[in-house]
């Protein structure tokens, strides 16, 4: 693993909004990065990067057999009482998912670490699709890297193919929400949206807060048509606790991501996959806050709410001080601590991997990089590729 | 290789559209006709997101159905100059004629139906002759191009002037002239028991609802 530094092209914004990427800046600073890229062994993408994140799904399956029948881990997980049985249903019915993010701590050394699993809402989707895929086209016509490099990175295809495996038969129409006025959830549904239109569904979108109830029970989008199928980049521990909340259930609405996915993608799920496999290399020893077992950790944790986003509300101790952490609106739910896994440090650029699953499939890789060792909103996405 | 072979995308190829057609005319007043986006949400019939995704699900219609063409320039033969668009079509590079606008049907404000792509009119319809200003034919006429592009994230369809009347042709080659937005009110939908259930975590909190 390497970092090498690239002259960006000359027009690289009109090269990217020639695809339809409209957030490459974000409040005035660059988003999209390609002044850098990261270099990677195969073997580093296949044994240390891939291999690992398709363990540590199957192991957020067995959590996840063992959460449904364990009302205190529903507890601990602080999911709502009267949503238990919509997430056991799913879980039970076999409801498909589409797509997660392990996010990983890796030095091209040793093993990969956990650093937290974004199974429900992940975004940065498109960037690492489609837009460090044609990167890499562009870089080998240059002449800046060599003809024979690669990608770990079949995302595209792997997400036109599980829309079309979604419900059997394929569903016909399928409606998409996200909040209005952010460009980067707007932009990442639309790719979904024409990832989705590519496998014959019938795509459409409502913005979430336009989402309606019908006197029979179901959902409607804006023009009142009933929603059959739903694509929600929103959260389920907010779905779960809004006015709409106790209609969920009686919906007849099939949901992507599905219920199960909030209980793989709350922070809580850390201390227990530590439970069930202590000692595994790719995990972190994590507890939650008040075990006493968190004495282990020593002077030097990590301190996450349990729904946290963008590294809101996180905390980096070191030596028992703080030496970064972020604000933000979240913690009410509770704390876990977890050990640290520092980032790897290339000249002042702290790399995370974001390790792509579409389908619980292994299948692609998308870096953010910042300037301190917790990744923000604020980070910059840098392609990378692997060496020839 | 661990990366994907091709990758097609619909917004980029078909959701580019131009808008020309203009003035004069007109007929059709079962249908609501949209040329673009923006004449949508002026019409007030439909929502802002209402109009981008009716859009959206013709240029995705329009994709599947539209008549391929090898080339840009056999399709203008039959669509006029200006009047195609390329486009990526199961991995190949195809021309198709541009989408023109839609046309919601009323019974569709009554929840049936999808938003059905209007076509350039025809060469048969608008000669060439026709298409420039002065020429008598002012449905048939085509303003100055906006060269601009766009995904199909919000305001990505943009148009000229807005317009009495234009020239389209429909799906099914039938070529039409049609008065642009009459209004009518949208139909009521009284089984809708409430609205906007969703969406107030995100107003509590300053950060992103992904991640």
């Amino acid at each position: 693993m390497r970092r090498l530094s690239l002259s960006p092209r000359p027009d690289w914004q009109a090269q990217v909004e020639r695809l339809g990427f409209a957030f490459h800046t974000i409040e005035g600073e660059t988003y999209w990065d390609e002044s850098a890229a990261y270099g990677f062994s195969l073997r580093q993408i296949e044994d240390d990067i891939e291999a690992p994140t398709g363990a540590i799904e199957q192991l957020c399956f067995a959590f996840v057999e063992r959460a449904i029948a364990d009302e205190e881990i529903m507890r601990r997980l602080a999911v709502p009482e009267a949503q238990w049985q919509l997430i056991r249903d799913s879980w039970q019915r076999g409801d498909r998912n589409l797509y997660g993010r392990l996010d990983l701590a890796y030095d091209g050394k040793g093993p990969a670490k956990l650093l937290e699993y974004n199974a429900d809402t992940p975004t940065s989707l498109f960037e690492a699709a489609v837009v460090q895929w044609d990167w890499l086209e562009q870089a080998m016509a240059r002449g800046l890297l060599s003809r024979g490099c690669d990608q770990f990175n079949s995302l595209h295809e792997r997400l036109v193919a599980a829309f079309g495996q979604l419900r059997e038969p394929a569903p016909e129409r399928m409606h998409f929400t996200c909040v209005e006025g952010s460009a980067e959830d707007k932009g990442t549904v639309d790719y979904l949206m024409d990832c989705a239109t590519q496998a014959g569904i019938d795509a459409r979108f409502s913005f979430i807060e336009e989402i309606g109830l019908l006197a029979d029970g179901r959902f409607c989008d804006g023009a009142s048509l009933p929603i059959e199928m739903l694509f929600k980049l929103y959260p389920w521990e907010w779905l779960f606790r809004e006015h709409y909340a106790g209609a969920l259930a009686t919906s007849r609405c099939r949901f992507v991501e599905p219920p199960w996915k909030a209980l793989v993608s709350s922070k809580g799920l850390l201390p227990y996959l530590w439970e069930m496999a202590p000692g595994h290399p790719n995990l972190l020893p994590a507890y939650f806050e008040g075990d006493p077992r968190c004495a282990e950790l020593g002077a030097s944790h990590v301190r996450k709410p349990l729904y946290s986003r963008e590294g809101a509300n996180v905390t980096l101790v070191e030596g028992g001080t703080v030496r970064d952490s972020d604000d933000g609106p979240y913690g009410a739910e509770g704390f876990v601590l977890q050990a640290v896994a520092m980032l790897p440090n290339f000249d002042g650029n702290y790399p995370v991997l974001g390790s792509w699953l579409v389908a619980s499939q292994p299948c692609g890789l998308g870096i953010r990089e910042d300037a301190t060792p917790i990744t923000k909103n604020t980070s910059r996405f840098v392609p990378h590729f692997i060496e020839a | 290789m661990k990366r994907s072979t091709q990758i097609g995308l619909a917004a980029v190829g078909v959701v580019l559209v131009a808008s020309y057609w203009s003035l004069s005319g007109g007929e059709t007043d079962d249908s609501l006709i949209y040329s673009n986006v923006a004449e949508c949400r002026a019409g007030n019939q439909l929502s802002a997101s209402q109009c981008e995704q009716r859009f959206n699900e013709a240029a995705a219609n329009h994709l599947r159905e539209a008549r391929k063409f090898g080339s840009t320039a056999a399709c203008e033969q039959e669509y006029g100059s200006g009047g195609c668009q390329s486009a990526v079509w199961n991995g190949a590079q195809v021309a198709i004629p541009a989408l023109a606008g839609i046309m919601l049907a009323r019974q569709f404000m009554a929840g049936g139906g999808a938003a059905q792509p209007l076509l350039p009119p025809t060469s048969s319809a608008c000669p060439p002759g026709t298409r420039q200003p002065g020429s008598g034919r002012p449905e048939c006429e085509q303003p100055a191009r906006s060269a601009s592009s766009s995904s199909s994230s919000s305001s990505g369809y943009y148009g000229g002037s807005s317009s009495r009347s234009r020239a389209y042709t429909t799906t099914s080659g039938q070529a039409m002239v049609a008065r642009n937005i009459s209004s009518t009110g949208m139909a009521s939908t009284p089984s809708v028991a409430s609205r906007g259930g969703f969406g107030s975590s995100s107003r509590s909190y300053s950060s992103s609802s992904s991640s």
